[in-house]
């Protein structure tokens, strides 16, 4: 076991290492600048942007600017081009914005696809299969911000409450109960909308999964000795059915960090990925190069949980 | 089973958590007619968030709608566009003029010239009434003093790139004997002065000036190094303009601190400061010197005629207490940083900014909202809001949604948006001309567009009425050259270039091009054929793209299109002025300076004048106009160079596109007349269509007055 833990720990550090060169090479080699260097406004001369470029080290070369990076991340000192924040302490806030979002709609996407899921697959080609089948293609083909628009209109037109950002606007002196319960009523549509997304994949998967282990010897035992059909479902079936979705559950480890653009923009969510987004925008690299940074050590994380998770669930594997 | 009761019951159990919060929730309702705080406040909905506020460093938008309310300049432009004093009362420009006693030259009449001889020779003329040159006694009657800088002898040091070693830099001593100066004060600025003097002392008296025999060098120099170098520092003639301000007094700042001149004096240098990297520092590049000369008068001294250098000074004014040497070691200190690369732009002013501006500062959040207090002690009086609040709301319709529920009260409002918007009652509609145009350009480099006829051929082909009514929706208007609509630049007698394709083909025909095989057009056994390309992203210039491929092909072109990503559209392609054809647009500001985008000098890869034009006289117009300070003189330099451009046809002018601004009708003009009675006004744009000039006086009333409802 430990030996294990220490041999994924060099991998994954080797790994992070080439992820590092390689998501850095990408953003320089994207097109474009940052928005102070930034040839066609007239205001900027050429003295203006290699002055910039000086600060901001762009006129280094590719490996030299690399180190420059590196060195501030890991003293903490990196700062956004845009507005000269620290960059470490922005990601901590947006992170913490986003997190609530994320604890709930994760909740919700990982109870209800499984019952959903499961019976599915006992139903099989059963009216309740197809219609299950149905929504989550509709679901899934249908862009999360048209339901975000449709829901958006139908709460603010008939129950006039404010739907968008953390909180009321402008909520003012209001006892605790009642500014937490608003945030709380700002939190349902944005997690709801992003766990639907999230049933609608999981929930096939759970069906194709239950399907396959529902052919095995010992779920046809188990009905022949008898066992209430709840429990060959949820015991036997489950249990056995479960493997693929642990690889799944490390991995949504890294949304946490990458939240989501849309609805976050839609719902003027100050979180991680709406940050991230306009970073790219706008080719803030340091916040770029740090969100991508950290997203690639959460992935790796995900990857080690996920294969400790395997030991527990699995007791075949030896690692 | 307990694992399926759980699954299936802690979601629900949940989301009933969840929903039941609705019934904690204030409504729209009561947010906004039911809170009688929420008509005190001007809540402005916007896409972005600032990002620093601070006026000498940031440039995006977002930011400086802010900093205009937390910060004031010490002019601005009044409805007229014209420049009004705010935190200076009254200013003064007029110029000193310098130029050197050329001994190379025999004065008609005076022979070899000494100082005393050209004062007296000026002194005289001033007396006499000359009426060859009526330029010349105009010149010499703005004269108001002459006098002498006997010679002077200087070194100087000037860092130099080693020529022999990369990166090197080697130190050069220049030996400066400057000969004697004659020193001008004139009453007003006059760009003609020494063409005019000329007449006097000699056609070729300032351009024989021999200043590099005054130079010594102890490197060899390059030619070009060591004119340059006489150019910089023994220029034949110099023309000082200068501008004095006189300052409000008694003006605060919002932390009680008194404005005065060594606040703008600290500005200046805070923009001229390296470590700033202000991206402003181009603007104020001319300036060569600014002096405090008492606590409530400045003077600039500029380096060379540069008239648009006034409407720098709209700046705001940063408050020098906070922000000086000093206060930022204190800083550094206490956040323990470096104090020696710790610079304006590290402080946490930015982020708490303080001007003397009607608005102070209260709250930032991120990507959530700023807001601002109405400062009581301004100098004007204070607003009638007592909130201004900016909100970041990135998404369009959800903009829209708070917009009709009343929790903001402004937001930028889509052309498709406004039909909504018209009927309503509720709402009050502003609309106006923007401050920038589309176009096609052409590149000049290459055949056939350096034929100014195919150019203007090409512009008739296409039907731009069209275009404005149905990709547009209406919500544009012609233009026909580079100035903004609204000012008095734009020269309104010339006409559009009409929508005629067989005049187009006529056109053609005399540049040589005629149908061949297939119906294309022909010269010379080539056929006519290139590529439009513009950037993705932007709905309307794709449009126009589709509509004027196909409208040249009509008369037989075959053009292709390219849509590219912005950056490699920019970088690969207009930077390196590698495309036949181009649809982009400019934003322009109100300054008639079109140096960077229409000069020959500028032509260059990575420059503005990416189309190559090139044309003597325009060139000459432009200078003049940069150098003119009399509105009326330039207004005229400006018909003229708007009609060459038009004749020329660098670029198919497209349109100008119209901006809408909607309002809730409730919000009013709030003024106190003399008998100290509230009197309310309906909200009316300027002549250039700023609806918000007023916008200290504006104030959400209950209901919406009768008296404002008809009409």
């Amino acid at each position: 076991m430990l030996s294990f833990i220490g041999r994924s720990a060099v991998q994954k550090a080797i790994t992070l290492f080439f992820v590092s060169i390689v998501s850095f090479l990408i953003i320089h080699l994207a097109p474009g600048e940052p928005g102070q260097v930034d040839p066609l406004n007239p205001k900027f001369t050429p003295e203006v942007v290699e002055r910039f470029k000086k600060e901001f080290h762009l006129d280094q070369p590719l490996y030299v600017q690399y180190l420059y990076f590196y060195r501030d991340l890991f003293s903490g000192e990196t700062v956004s081009w845009k507005d000269n924040q620290s960059v470490l302490k922005k990601i901590g806030e947006r992170f913490l914005n986003s997190l609530p979002l994320f604890i709930v709609g994760t909740i919700i996407t990982w109870t209800l696809s499984f019952p959903i899921g499961i019976r599915s697959a006992i139903l099989r080609g059963r009216m309740y299969d197809r219609t299950a089948t149905f929504l989550s293609y509709l679901l899934i083909s249908i862009p999360g911000f048209f339901f975000a628009y449709v829901l958006i209109i139908l709460v603010v037109t008939h129950f006039h409450v404010p739907v968008i950002g953390m909180k009321t606007f402008g909520i003012g002196d209001v006892s605790l109960t009642f500014q937490f319960m608003d945030r709380i009523w700002h939190l349902l549509i944005p997690s709801i909308l992003g766990a639907t997304g999230g049933i609608a994949v999981l929930s096939r998967y759970v069906r194709s999964q239950m399907l396959e282990v529902g052919g095995q010897d010992y779920i046809r035992t188990a009905r022949a000795k008898g066992l209430p059909p709840e429990k060959i479902h949820y015991k036997h079936a489950l249990r056995n059915a479960l493997l693929p979705f642990v690889t799944m559950f490390g991995l949504i480890l890294p949304g946490l960090i990458g939240g989501s653009v849309i609805i976050e923009s839609i719902f003027s969510w100050p979180g991680m990925g709406r940050m991230a987004y306009e970073a790219i925008l706008a080719r803030d690299y340091p916040i770029i190069l740090t969100v991508n940074f950290v997203s690639a050590v959460l992935v790796l994380v995900g990857t080690f949980i996920s294969d400790i998770l395997y030991l527990l669930v699995d007791p075949r594997i030896r690692l | 089973m307990t694992v399926k009761r759980v699954l299936i019951f802690a979601p629900i159990l949940l989301i009933l958590f969840l929903l039941q919060s609705y019934f904690w929730v204030p409504t729209y309702e009561q947010q906004t007619r039911g809170n009688p705080k929420r008509l005190g406040g001007y809540i402005a909905g916007s896409i972005g968030d600032a990002s620093l506020l601070n006026p000498i460093l940031s440039a995006d938008s977002a930011s400086s709608n802010i900093e205009t309310m937390v910060f004031e300049g010490l002019i601005d432009r009044d409805e007229q566009l014209r420049f009004r004093g705010r935190l200076a009362i009254s200013w003064q420009i007029y110029e000193e003029a310098f130029f050197y006693v050329n001994r190379s030259v025999n004065i008609p009449g005076l022979g070899t010239p000494t100082p005393e001889k050209i004062v007296d020779l000026l002194e005289k003329a001033k007396q006499k009434k000359i009426t060859t040159f009526p330029g010349l006694t105009d010149s010499l009657a703005n004269i108001t003093e002459i006098s002498v800088i006997p010679p002077r002898h200087y070194t100087i040091i000037k860092q130099e790139k080693d020529p022999n070693a990369d990166k090197q830099k080697i130190e050069i001593k220049i030996n400066v004997d400057s000969p004697a100066k004659i020193k001008l004060v004139l009453n007003r600025v006059d760009q003609d002065l020494f063409q005019n003097l000329s007449h006097l002392l000699g056609k070729n008296y300032f351009d024989s000036f021999p200043g590099q025999g005054y130079l010594k060098t102890d490197h060899q120099l390059g030619k070009d190094k060591l004119t340059a170098y006489t150019r910089e520092l023994l220029p034949a003639t110099e023309h000082n303009p200068i501008l004095k301000f006189f300052l409000r007094p008694g003006v605060r700042f919002h932390d009680g601190h008194i404005f005065d001149a060594e606040d703008v004096k600290f500005t200046y240098e805070s923009i001229m400061n390296p470590k700033n990297l202000s991206p402003r520092i181009s603007d104020y590049e001319p300036v060569k010197q600014v002096t405090v000369i008492d606590p409530l008068t400045i003077k600039i001294i500029y380096k060379r005629l540069y008239s648009p250098a006034i409407g720098t000074w709209g700046m705001g004014i940063l408050p020098e207490h906070l922000l000086n040497q000093k206060a930022l070691k204190t800083e550094a200190m206490r956040l323990g940083k470096d104090p020696d690369s710790f610079s304006m732009r590290h402080s946490n002013f930015n982020r708490q900014p303080i001007g003397c501006g009607p608005f102070r500062f209260r709250e930032w959040k991120s990507d959530q909202y700023i807001v601002l207090d109405r400062f009581d002690d301004y100098w004007e009086g204070p607003p009638n809001y007592s909130t201004y609040v900016y909100r970041v709301i990135p998404d369009l319709l959800t903009q829209e949604m708070e917009f009709y529920a009343g929790t903001i009260d402004s937001y930028s409002v889509q052309p498709h948006q406004v039909k909504r918007l018209e009927e309503d009652p509720r709402f009050q509609r502003f609309s106006g001309t923007a401050f920038g145009y589309t176009y096609i350009g052409y590149n000049i480099r290459r055949k056939p567009f350096d034929d100014h006829r195919v150019r203007k051929a090409l512009g008739m082909a296409v039907d731009i009425e069209k275009i404005i009514n149905y990709v547009l929706h209406g919500q544009g208007e012609r233009i026909t050259g580079p100035f903004i609509k609204q000012t008095d630049y734009y020269n309104h007698n010339i006409k559009p270039v009409p929508y005629d394709p067989e005049g187009a083909l006529k056109l053609l025909q005399s540049a040589g091009w005629k149908r061949g095989k297939g119906g294309w057009l022909e010269k010379d056994g080539k056929k006519f054929e290139f590529t439009l390309i513009t950037n993705s992203g932007n709905d309307l210039r794709k449009a126009i793209l589709a509509i004027a491929q196909d409208a040249w092909k009509q008369i037989g072109v075959d053009v292709r299109t390219d849509l590219l990503e912005w950056s490699v559209f920019v970088q690969e392609r207009v930077n390196k002025a590698d495309f036949d054809t181009l649809i982009l647009g400019w934003q322009m500001g109100i300054e008639p300076d079109l140096y960077q985008i229409w000069h020959s000098s500028q032509t260059n890869p990575y420059q503005l004048n990416f189309v190559g034009f090139k044309n003597k006289e325009a060139d000459d117009l432009i200078v003049k106009i940069r150098q003119e300070y009399d509105l009326n003189t330039q207004v005229e330099y400006c018909h003229r160079l708007h009609k060459i451009i038009a004749t020329e046809q660098p670029y198919t002018f497209l349109y100008v596109g119209k901006w809408t601004a909607v309002l809730d009708k409730r919000i009013v003009i709030k003024t106190v007349d003399t008998a100290g009675k509230d009197v309310y006004e309906r909200i009316k744009p300027t002549k250039t269509g700023n609806y918000s000039f007023h916008f200290n006086k504006w104030i959400k009333l209950p209901e919406v007055p009768t008296m404002l409802d008809e009409g």
